[in-house]
């Protein structure tokens, strides 16, 4: 099993969190999975405080939800209510209350939003197994999306630049067969061309390299 | 389109030859309905367009700045160091001249066209040139007529204006004597139908013509708002048999069209160079053309009659060119080979590099100086030229902290070829642009050229 960690270089639009790192690991002769995320190595400190802030969000958010239910809905202040949540529920109702709606709205939305889609690591992922197929993985926050491509679908590997913003970039894609737009890779990242070149060079040496040395018949 | 095609073809024309000699030449244009984004184009030529029209199409002011991010995102990534701008029309290519200036890179400046003085729009236009043009290192200009027409417009020193003038490539216009008719006489006539191609001439021209001369017939080709006026004149004098429109021709196509003549016919009321001159000569073909703008200056005087750009002068040089022809004494098989000589993009390119070289040894101004020279374009205009480039520069610096040069990835240039032996000259030139690094950039707008 082979490691390496490299750096691409960091764009405006991830100022606040860490540049992606690259890790390669090929697990067999013919596997090659390309990671790339913005997230701290994982030493015991760093998961222990990924965890803390990840509980510390839930909380905050579960508050600010509760805040705009009691606000929508003042709670009956019965002695049905167990005595213990009782006064916490008084207290956001007496603070809810206190608040306007088009104070309160559009604070609680921005809050949420910023507790709930940012400042979460990214991590995308490529592996490659030859004679199988590519899949391509992107892992934001709470979402997970992957795609599998069958490697007899797969036509070619590509480096392209496109326009993005105010920027050009540099993207890696893959041509599918029968299909008209391109699959991009590390959508979300998009490192920079050392990195990319890199990917591309890695996968498509596992994808097309002949399967045995005698053999000479590369596909 | 014939003419259509002009700007575009010169920019890649010459690109190519540039390319060859050398140097990396990117264009940047702004995207088409069908394509955009980032292309390759024959020898490696790089081509961007630019899809940022159809986010601010509706105000004027914020266009002008509005391009600079990703204009120098772009110069950055592909390590540019001159930026040479065409076609006078285009908001683009003015912007970007600024935007380079701003950045402190080089900026040459290529006028196709000529404008007059008179009316509204000219003014208009002649203004935005001025603006342009007051803080640019070299001014090229496709004619002598229209490099006097330009530094008149534009206020400048003539010694700052060069004059290279287009080409062909001759490959591309080769004549065939097979294809023209053998009894009778054509004439070929391929423009866009506008009023500043000289239809109306034409309109007027043909019946006289084809009264005075039973055996003579014509070929049209081209389209645009005056095919209309050529169709009722047909009708009306009962021509079509003689007068055959063929409706819009692609650039390939031109050459087949032109073969089937023996007389070339342009009426233009104005022309900065005439290209299709160029061409029609190397079909071999007898040029009958109005003596107006740089067209007096494209061919020799034996390849051509002139005319005043009036109904009864162009009649008169047709019949006389036609009478020409029908004595033998034209020697129209030997117009290839002399055009071959005179025009060529290899000798348009090596023009250009000296023009380049010399931008690159000119001295750098600051920007004080730069605001001066803005500040004296006029009173009113020359303060809010001044204002439009503080602006840019504000946002040149803000630019430099949003996104830092360092965090730009360089695009890779194309692999080049190892050095020909055949061309001597061009070898020397590579090894020296590596070492001093220079590369071009065309840009230009490209909107409404290209109409196929």
């Amino acid at each position: 099993m082979r490691i390496t960690i490299l750096n691409s270089p960091q764009s405006i639009t991830k100022m606040f969190t860490k540049p992606p790192k690259l890790r390669i690991r090929t697990p067999s002769s013919t596997t090659v999975e390309f990671t790339l995320s913005n997230a701290p190595p994982p030493t015991l400190p760093h998961t222990l405080l990924t965890h803390f802030t990840s509980l510390l969000r839930l909380i905050l958010a579960a508050t600010t939800l509760l805040l705009l239910l009691t606000k929508f809905q003042p709670p009956p202040y019965s002695s049905s209510i167990h005595p213990l949540i009782h006064p916490i529920l008084a207290t956001f109702s007496r603070f809810s209350t206190s608040l306007q709606w088009r104070h309160l709205l559009p604070a609680s939305a921005v809050l949420l939003y910023v507790l709930l889609f940012i400042g979460g690591y990214t991590e995308e992922s490529l592996v490659v197994i030859r004679d199988l197929g590519v899949q391509i993985t992107t892992k934001t926050g709470w979402s997970t999306r992957s795609r599998f491509i069958p490697t007899e679908r797969v036509s070619d590997m590509w480096i392209c630049e496109g326009f993005r913003g105010f920027e050009v970039r540099f993207y890696l894609a893959v041509v599918v067969e029968g299909e008209e737009g391109l699959v991009v890779v590390f959508p979300t990242l998009l490192p920079g061309r050392r990195v990319l070149e890199l990917v591309w060079r890695g996968a498509r040496r596992c994808l097309h390299e002949p399967k045995h040395i005698g053999d000479g018949v590369e596909r | 389109m014939l003419q259509s095609g002009g700007v575009e073809s010169h920019m890649y024309q010459l690109a190519t030859k540039l390319i060859d000699r050398g140097h990396k030449v990117i264009i940047i244009t702004h995207s088409y309905k069908t394509r955009h984004g980032v292309r390759y184009l024959t020898n490696g030529l790089k081509v961007y367009y630019v899809p940022f029209f159809v986010i601010y199409r509706e105000s004027t002011l914020p266009t002008v700045f509005s391009f600079f991010p990703i204009f120098r995102n772009i110069l950055i990534r592909e390590k540019i160091d001159i930026v040479h701008g065409h076609a006078s029309l285009s908001s683009l290519c003015h912007e970007a001249i600024l935007h380079a200036r701003t950045m402190g890179l080089r900026t040459c400046f290529t006028d196709h066209s000529l404008f007059g003085f008179a009316d509204a729009a000219s003014i208009l236009t002649n203004k935005l040139l001025k603006f342009t043009l007051s803080d640019v290192d070299h001014v090229i200009c496709v004619s002598h007529t229209c490099k006097e027409n330009t530094v008149l417009r534009a206020a400048l020193d003539p010694s700052m204006v060069s004059v290279i003038p287009n080409a062909v490539v001759a490959e591309n216009f080769k004549p065939d004597p097979t294809a023209a008719s053998k009894s009778h006489i054509t004439i070929v006539v391929i423009s866009r139908l506008f009023y500043n191609k000289g239809t109306d001439l034409l309109v007027a021209a043909i019946p006289r013509i084809c009264e005075l001369h039973p055996s003579v017939h014509f070929i049209i080709a081209g389209s645009g708002p005056k095919a209309i006026d050529l169709e009722q004149m047909l009708e009306k004098h009962m021509l079509q048999d003689r007068v055959q429109m063929l409706g819009p021709v692609r650039h390939e196509e031109v050459r087949d069209v032109m073969v089937r003549g023996h007389i070339y016919l342009h009426p233009s009321l104005t022309e900065a160079f005439g290209t299709v001159l160029v061409e029609a000569a190397s079909c071999g073909l007898y040029v009958v053309c109005t003596r107006v703008g740089g067209i007096p200056e494209v061919l020799p005087s034996h390849m051509t009659v002139f005319s005043r750009p009036e109904e009864d002068d162009l009649v008169s040089a047709t019949s006389r060119a036609i009478k020409e022809i029908r004595m033998g004494r034209v020697k129209t098989e030997k117009f290839h080979e002399q055009v071959k000589s005179m025009y060529s993009w290899t000798d348009v390119a090596e023009r250009t590099e000296r023009v380049y070289e010399g931008i690159c040894t000119g001295e750098r101004v600051g920007l004080m100086e730069r605001l001066k020279r803005y500040y004296g374009c006029g009173i009113w205009a020359g303060k809010l030229f001044v204002l439009c480039v503080v602006v840019d520069s504000l946002i040149l610096v803000l630019l430099e902290f949003l996104f830092p040069q360092s965090g730009i990835d360089t695009a890779r240039s194309w692999p080049t070829k190892a050095p020909r032996m055949t061309d001597g000259g061009g070898r020397r030139d590579r090894s020296k642009r590596r070492g001093s690094n220079v590369e071009a950039v065309v840009e230009e707008d490209l909107n409404g050229v290209r109409e196929n």
